[in-house]
């Protein structure tokens, strides 16, 4: 879990905090930019050896803002794949008592077919509720992931604002510290892309998870939620170095 | 120097060294505590690995759409298997400091002994009083004590080594095998003798 967000990322809001920045999870501090930090030329460590102004440029501030949000639509993430775990731990554990009530052997073929719907339990008030509890989490989820989305493409206008400006390959200088800008998109995009196919991997998950009478496909269902095998290890390095370098992070 | 005074010194260096025991004991039952649900999450991850690993996922309709999905599974629950096992690598090592430290303060008393032995007398050492065993048993004490962290330990990190990801059954069994340990063991020695040494303690 990201519950260890260093204290070095400003706190408070700052007047032109955009919405979407204010995510907070339950008991998690939502981090923010606060503007003594963007006006602060320390940012720039080259100083008046660039031809930069010690204020951000818009397209900073904007790159800037992203790294937060992206910073605190993981955390959300984070938290609402707990949420949803428990549900689907309660929704297996539901399941298998029902299966035993109703005196039905466990099945050990992973197969689905025709002949499973037949010994299914009677229908179950309390299922159902689990259910729809997990489906909140899944479209609490999804809201999330389109909201990566929309970063990864204002990341991607922001390049294409700097392409249209310096399209003559003039120099140009870097936002921050040593990022070209472009770098700010790639790590979007990749980090979009694992969650866009972890929650293609979800939906799957919310989808059978009720249906599946084997316990060696209940469990690795489980397992896939909790484990998230599509968001990669490396998905914290790029999210910390993105804080690192707009300055979120000190160095 | 008067007849009691190596006795008194004898004395003194058991008085130091049962307190240290006793504060040993305490982070020693916390550590062990702390370490069964860290085992519980390793033994269940076991049963995760288990559960993937009987499955033939390209069988399962709904996840053909995910044709890796099997092995980054796979790297995902041994990297969270890896995290638990280092949390558990430094639950060890905090039973390698408490065994330490036990045996430098029983190793302490024992030089103070010897080096007072022969004026002490074999009559004096062997006495026990209304309120305080003998020198000699709480010497014997301390070394049980002693001999006990250090098989304690040896058994836990010999347990511990044994994990391999390929033994699923064997990680599956540790929270019970870890138990096991403890009630092979002589669970309440310490208990035992610091009730025995408290009356010499007040003294």
């Amino acid at each position: 879990m990201a519950g260890d967000v260093g204290s070095s990322i400003a706190k408070g809001l700052s007047e032109r905090q955009s919405s979407s920045s204010a995510w907070t999870g339950p008991g998690q501090q939502a981090y923010v930019i606060a503007d003594v930090n963007l006006r602060n030329p320390v940012a720039n460590p080259l100083g008046s050896t660039t031809p930069r102004k010690p204020v951000l440029s818009v397209s900073a501030r904007k790159i800037k803002d992203n790294a937060a949000d992206w910073h605190n639509l993981i955390l959300k993430w984070e938290a609402l794949n707990d949420t949803g775990f428990a549900t689907a731990n309660n929704i297996a554990n539901l399941k298998t008592r029902l299966w035993s009530e109703d005196g039905t052997e466990l099945q050990s073929s992973p197969a689905s077919g025709e002949d499973v719907h037949k010994t299914l339990p009677e229908y179950s008030k309390e299922l159902e509720t689990l259910c729809e509890e997990l489906q909140t989490t899944f479209d609490a989820l999804a809201k999330i992931q389109m909201k990566m989305e929309k970063l990864s493409s204002t990341t991607k206008g922001v390049c294409e604002l700097e392409n249209y400006h310096c399209g003559d390959g003039r120099h140009r200088p870097p936002l921050f510290h040593t990022w070209p800008t472009a770098h700010f998109y790639e790590v979007s995009r990749k980090l979009s892309d694992m969650y866009q196919k972890e929650l293609l991997l979800k939906r799957t998950v919310i989808e059978e998870l009720a249906h599946t009478t084997d316990h060696d496909l209940t469990l690795s269902y489980l397992s896939m939620w909790l484990h998230q095998p599509y968001v990669e290890t490396n998905s914290k390095l790029l999210l910390e170095s993105m804080l690192l370098e707009t300055g979120h992070r000190a160095l | 120097m008067t007849p009691e005074q190596p006795l008194l010194a004898v004395h003194e260096a058991l008085r130091k060294c049962f307190p240290v025991v006793e504060e040993q004991q305490g982070l020693w039952q916390s550590t062990l505590r702390d370490s069964q649900p860290l085992l519980a999450s390793l033994s269940n991850l076991a049963e995760q690995l288990q559960a993937a690993h009987n499955l033939r996922f390209g069988d399962v309709p709904p996840l053909r759409a995910f044709p890796d999905l099997k092995e980054r599974l796979r790297r995902k629950q041994l990297a969270a298997g890896d995290t638990v096992l280092d949390k558990l690598g430094e639950r060890l090592a905090t039973l390698l400091k408490v065994r330490d430290t036990v045996s430098r303060h029983v190793e302490q008393v024992l030089e103070i002994y010897e080096q007072h032995a022969d004026s002490i007398g074999i009559d004096t050492v062997l006495q026990a009083s209304v309120v305080s065993p003998s020198v000699a048993d709480m010497l014997e004490w301390l070394q049980d004590i002693e001999r006990h962290y250090r098989n304690s330990y040896l058994k836990r990190k010999y347990l511990l080594s044994s994990i391999q990801w390929g033994d699923l059954a064997n990680i599956q069994a540790l929270p019970k095998a870890w138990n096991q340990i403890s009630e092979d063991e002589h669970q309440s020695l310490v208990q035992d003798t610091l009730l025995n040494v408290s009356f010499f303690l007040e003294e």
